[in-house]
Order: C-alpha cells, then sequence, then structure tokens
C-alpha cells in the first residue's frame, strides 16, 4: 500500500452514521417482552447467525445487524425491511447462536408488530384470507386423483366455521378485512 | 393395535394426495391406526405466525384440544403442520399466561387445551411405536443399495428443543428399504418454499443450490416427508429445465412411497405417476 495513494471517499467498510435522534429507546423493551425476547440482550455481534444463514448474502440488513438494530432502537428500519418478511423461518441461526438468543422466533415477533403497524406483503394477505374464508391455504382441484387412490373427494375433517369463529376479533379477522 | 388422530392440514390433500394415499397403506401394514381429526382447519403455516402469533396459538389449540377429547397423540404427514402444531403445544407448556388467554376463548367452543397429549410426525411414530426391526421385516422387495437424498425439511428439525426429532430416525427408516443413505453439504439447507409468496427468484435460487449439491455427491432419488418441500424440489425442476436449462433428474418421493415399494406394493396405489419428474425409475432398483 503507498501513502501518496489519494483518498476518493471514505471506506467501504464505513456505513451511513445512525441518526441518534430516531432510535426508539422502548423498541428493545417491546421485543423483550414478546415470548421469545428473554435472551435478546445476550447478543455480543458475533455473526454466527450470519454465517448460519442461507440467503443473508442478499440482504442489506443480516441477521446480526438486525438483532443489533433492534437493541439500537432502529424501530421504523426493522418493521419496514424486506428482510423480515424473507426470512425463511428455517431456524438455522437460532440452532447455531452460542448466546441462546431467538434470532427465527425474534424475527417472528418483528413480524407482528410490522403487521399491527400496517406493514404486510400483499401476498400474506391473501393467504390470511384463503384461511379466513376457506379455511385452508391449498385447495384441491383435482378431486379424481384423490379418488383414484380411493380416498374421499374433499379435505378430510375440514370445517371452515370453527376456524371462523376462533379467528373472530383477531389481528388477521382485521388485516383481512381491512384489504376489502 | 397403537390409534392416532391423524390431522391432515391442506396441503397433502390438495397436492399430493399419493403421499396420503401411501402413508395409509404402509399405516395399514404395519398396523396403525389413523383415524382422521374432524372439525379442524388449515395450520395456517409460518405465515399465520408471522402476522398474527396469537390466531396462530388460537387455531392450533383449537384442533390439539379436539385431539385431546379422544386421547390420543396427533400425528401428521406435513412439516408445516408439524411445525405449527409441535411449536403451539411447546409455547403453551411453557407460557401460562397465554395458556390461561387462550383456555378462556376456547372455552366458549366447549374446549380446553389441557396438554394431555403429544403432536407427532407420522415418520417419527412408525420408528417409535413400531421399531425399524419390525418395519424390516415386511420388506419383501429391498432396494438395491441406491443412493438417497434425504431432505428433513427445517420443521422437522428445528428448533430441536421444540421438535424433538433426531436426523437418524429418517436415516434409519430409508436403510430399512434396502437404500443407502447420500451425505451431501447442503443437508440442512432450506428448500425455499417458505419465501415463495415474497420472493420467487430466492426460492428458486435455494431449491438449485439444495439440487445442485444432492446431484453432484452422487444422489439418484431425494426422499421428503413434507408437501412443501416435495413440491419445491419436485416442482422447480421443471422450471429450472427452462430457466437454467439444468437438467437434474432426481425423482423425488415422498418417504412413505418408496417404503410401499420396498414392501412389495403396487405403484399405482401409491400414486407414482402424479410425482412431477418421473419417479419409475426407481422400479428398477427394487430386487427380490
Amino acid at each position: 500500500m503507498t501513502e501518496t495513494e489519494e483518498k476518493t471517499g471514505p471506506p467501504v467498510t464505513l456505513i451511513d452514521p445512525i441518526d441518534m435522534t430516531k432510535l426508539d429507546a422502548n423498541f428493545r423493551r417491546d421485543i423483550s417482552s414478546m415470548p421469545n425476547g428473554e435472551e435478546l440482550s445476550a447478543c455480543f455481534a458475533c455473526s454466527t447467525c450470519t454465517a448460519a444463514c442461507p440467503i443473508a448474502n442478499q440482504w442489506n440488513y443480516k441477521p446480526h445487524q438486525l438483532i443489533r438494530m433492534i437493541l439500537l432502537g432502529m424501530r421504523d428500519e426493522v418493521l419496514s425491511s424486506k428482510e423480515i418478511w424473507e426470512c425463511l423461518t428455517c431456524f438455522q441461526c437460532q440452532e447455531r447462536c452460542p448466546q441462546n438468543v431467538r434470532v427465527t422466533d425474534i424475527f417472528f415477533d418483528c413480524k407482528n408488530l410490522a403487521a399491527e403497524e400496517g406493514y404486510v406483503p400483499e401476498n400474506i394477505i391473501a393467504l390470511a384470507k384463503s384461511l379466513v374464508e376457506k379455511g385452508q391455504l391449498y385447495e384441491i382441484i383435482n378431486d379424481w386423483e384423490r379418488e383414484d387412490l380411493g380416498l374421499e373427494p374433499e379435505v378430510p375433517g375440514l370445517s371452515i366455521e370453527g376456524i371462523q369463529s376462533i379467528l373472530k376479533g383477531t389481528r388477521t379477522h382485521k388485516l383481512v378485512e381491512g384489504d376489502e | 393395535m397403537p390409534v392416532y388422530s391423524l390431522y391432515m392440514g391442506c396441503s397433502v390433500p390438495a397436492n399430493y394426495p399419493n403421499y396420503e394415499a401411501a402413508m395409509f397403506k404402509v399405516a395399514e401394514a404395519l398396523g396403525m391406526e389413523l383415524n382422521y381429526l374432524e372439525d379442524v382447519a388449515c395450520c395456517g403455516s409460518p405465515n399465520l405466525r408471522s402476522i398474527d402469533s396469537f390466531g396462530w396459538l388460537l387455531v392450533n389449540a383449537r384442533t390439539i384440544a379436539i385431539a385431546e377429547k379422544s386421547g390420543h397423540d396427533i400425528v401428521t404427514p406435513c412439516n408445516g403442520c408439524f411445525g405449527s402444531l409441535k411449536d403451539v403445544l411447546y409455547h403453551l407448556k411453557h407460557h401460562k399466561d397465554d395458556l390461561k388467554k387462550i383456555n378462556v376463548e376456547l372455552e366458549k367452543m366447549g374446549l380446553e387445551f389441557k396438554g394431555t397429549i403429544n403432536v407427532r410426525h407420522i415418520i417419527e411414530a412408525m420408528y417409535t411405536d413400531i421399531g425399524i426391526k419390525e418395519i424390516k421385516s415386511k420388506v419383501t422387495k429391498p432396494l438395491d443399495g441406491v443412493g438417497i437424498a434425504i431432505h428433513y425439511g427445517c420443521h422437522l428439525l428445528r428448533p430441536v428443543d421444540v421438535t424433538e426429532f433426531k436426523p437418524e430416525v429418517l436415516q434409519e427408516m430409508v436403510y430399512a428399504t434396502g437404500a443407502t443413505v447420500i451425505d451431501y453439504p447442503l443437508w440442512k439447507q432450506c428448500c425455499g418454499a417458505t419465501v415463495l409468496p415474497v420472493n420467487e427468484q430466492l426460492a428458486i435460487r435455494l431449491a438449485r443450490d439444495k439440487l445442485k449439491s444432492m446431484k453432484e455427491s452422487g444422489a439418484v432419488f431425494i426422499t421428503v416427508v413434507c408437501p412443501a418441500c416435495g413440491n419445491q424440489l419436485d416442482l422447480q425442476q421443471l422450471g429450472l429445465k427452462d430457466s437454467y436449462g439444468e437438467v437434474y433428474d432426481l425423482p423425488v418421493l415422498l418417504y412413505p412411497q418408496i417404503l410401499a415399494l420396498a414392501m412389495g406394493m403396487d405403484e399405482e396405489d401409491i400414486g407414482l405417476s402424479m410425482n412431477r419428474v418421473p419417479a419409475d425409475p426407481i422400479l428398477d432398483h427394487l430386487s427380490g
């Protein structure tokens, strides 16, 4: 490396400074108080979760960064991120965390908060709608295939009324209704 | 004869009736009584948990409470259903405050979650309650040592404190058919099915990584125990042919289909022709 080399910009390892005025000190408390947040503050940012994640390479915020962002209070950035919805829920990060942080479960909690604030991908709403209206995510198209195999033509044991009645008043119901 | 409450979910009946049929054939041969759980609906999948964890607890606690009335364990052939039900069972056993709230809602329907039964994957029930020795004794046409790559599926294995499932279970079940289990580097990796609704390209990439890893390690067939994983690994092979010009030719069989064939059952009875990547080459590997 030569010392005369002209500097053209900040080193690529630096990211934009965090705007401290926008941090929400309650965010970490919100997540910690949810059922999976007990070990949240045990994270020491070793990034083992990121090493375990099969899709972190195409995320702007890596799993260990998302956990750090929760601890710092970057509420809007986390809840409006695409990353939490792309999480495969494969639990590899959670399995390998040396600090027992329930990383995948915490992302589920983040999505719940995001949903409460109205950030839900359209296709997920469509699935919720199918669940509320039909009691199922997948419908039988070729019932003759079932009959050929000696199976009853309909989904065995399905009751739509039961699931509709239990989901009444839940966030799922509100999200689906709000969509109409 | 062990008796079980069978929870089908919606994916197997809709997309994989061949899995359902093969499971019944094998269960009957092994002396397991499977009774469809009535008055239930879809588990909601991880998608419901993402948007509404309380609603997800309610739906699955209701299913478990219904099954508790008969006293038999729930078995299911779907990793998604298994993951949801098992997760809710674990949650309600560890969070008494949520359990109280859930039971207030269930009481309105004349139900109560007590936590008296277990939720199990059908494969684990076969392994534990029937046993490898008994299963082997029913194998009349063992496979000739053909290399099978197991895709376990994430929600069968993890988190292990919730699922209580050991990979050795499925390995031993495959060996019991006379086949060989192929080791491959990405054995733990996700098939990509869960990300399909929000990022299809990413889902395709994950399936491709997985198939490549299996093929390069010498697998001739793939076995799965989940309709979502099965769909992803089977169907995406057709897409990969079109989009990347890559041919993997790796038939994807639901585990009970393999066991059924090794037990000498007819390929038509287990809907072998419904597997999208032609699965009939497996017939060449049967001996006896």
